[in-house]
């Protein structure tokens, strides 16, 4: 693993978790070509310094403004990289849009189940271990405001597997058409 | 009754019944897809955009957008 990107919607808390995983050492950068900023830094894994990198927030892989544009080439310029998918807890079902689209390219993915507090305090019940089960890549609630979870998050990076979109739509008896039998 | 996403009022509730298939692909990714719940949050004035509710989370669409749309209204 040479890379670390942090994807996820607009305002799931990708910032915020990348501050605390990357911690002080953050630092700014400007992605060439273009006016949007990515930030980077380094977390320490298994005794080695990994990049991470705070992708621009996306709807989907299918970019609609420059911002999206930047993150979607972010992800296809780094072919080897590990993709921590944020998703706002409160509103799973845009975030797995993404996480799904991920996914599908290919890339080894762990979802950080992010603004678990606000779900809770919604009334938004979770089964993140079923969630573990049918993705079949590690799904880890996190506070990232108050750094809850975030421990498991970092140990289990190493989790992260490609997984065929394919064993995904068995688990959940559906197809490409997104009807369900 | 059905009517496009636009020309829903302020606070009325509906399902999405059809999106247009150009759009589809463009707005599943803001958890708006045929056979979800919506609710007309904000109008803004002069062809602004519209601002719905779906699955408890805000989200603002374009009027060409929401042309587009055609949800069947509760009564």
């Amino acid at each position: 693993m040479n890379k670390i990107l942090l994807m996820g919607q607009p305002n799931v808390g990708k910032s915020v978790l990348f501050n605390r995983l990357a911690g002080a050492r953050a630092i700014e950068s400007n992605y060439p070509g273009t006016t949007v900023d990515y930030t980077k830094g380094h977390l320490m894994l298994d005794g080695k310094s990994v990049e991470i990198i705070d992708v621009p927030g996306t709807f989907s892989l299918d970019p609609k403004d420059r911002a999206e544009e930047v993150a979607v080439k972010m992800l296809e310029g780094e072919k080897d990289a590990v993709v921590v998918c944020v998703i706002d807890a409160s509103k799973v079902e845009r975030g797995l849009y993404l996480t799904l689209e991920v996914i599908e390219k290919g890339y080894p993915v762990i979802v950080a189940l992010n603004m678990w507090d606000v779900a809770k305090g919604g009334n938004i019940k979770i089964n993140a271990p079923r969630l573990e089960q049918i993705l079949g890549v590690p799904v880890v609630p996190t506070v990232a405001t108050r750094g809850e979870g975030l421990r498991e998050l970092v140990v289990r990076i190493r989790e992260a597997e490609p997984v065929e979109i394919e064993e995904i739509l068995n688990s959940v008896g559906g197809n490409r058409s997104g009807t369900y039998s | 009754m059905d009517k496009k996403l636009s020309e829903m009022r302020y606070e009325e509730e509906g399902r999405i019944k059809k999106i247009e298939e150009s759009l589809r692909a463009q707005i599943a990714g803001m958890g708006i897809r045929e056979g979800k719940d919506i609710k007309m949050m904000t109008k803004q004035p002069i062809k602004g955009p519209v601002v719905v509710s779906v699955d408890r989370s805000n989200t603002s669409i374009g009027l060409g957008l929401a042309d587009k749309i055609i949800v069947e209204v509760k009564r």
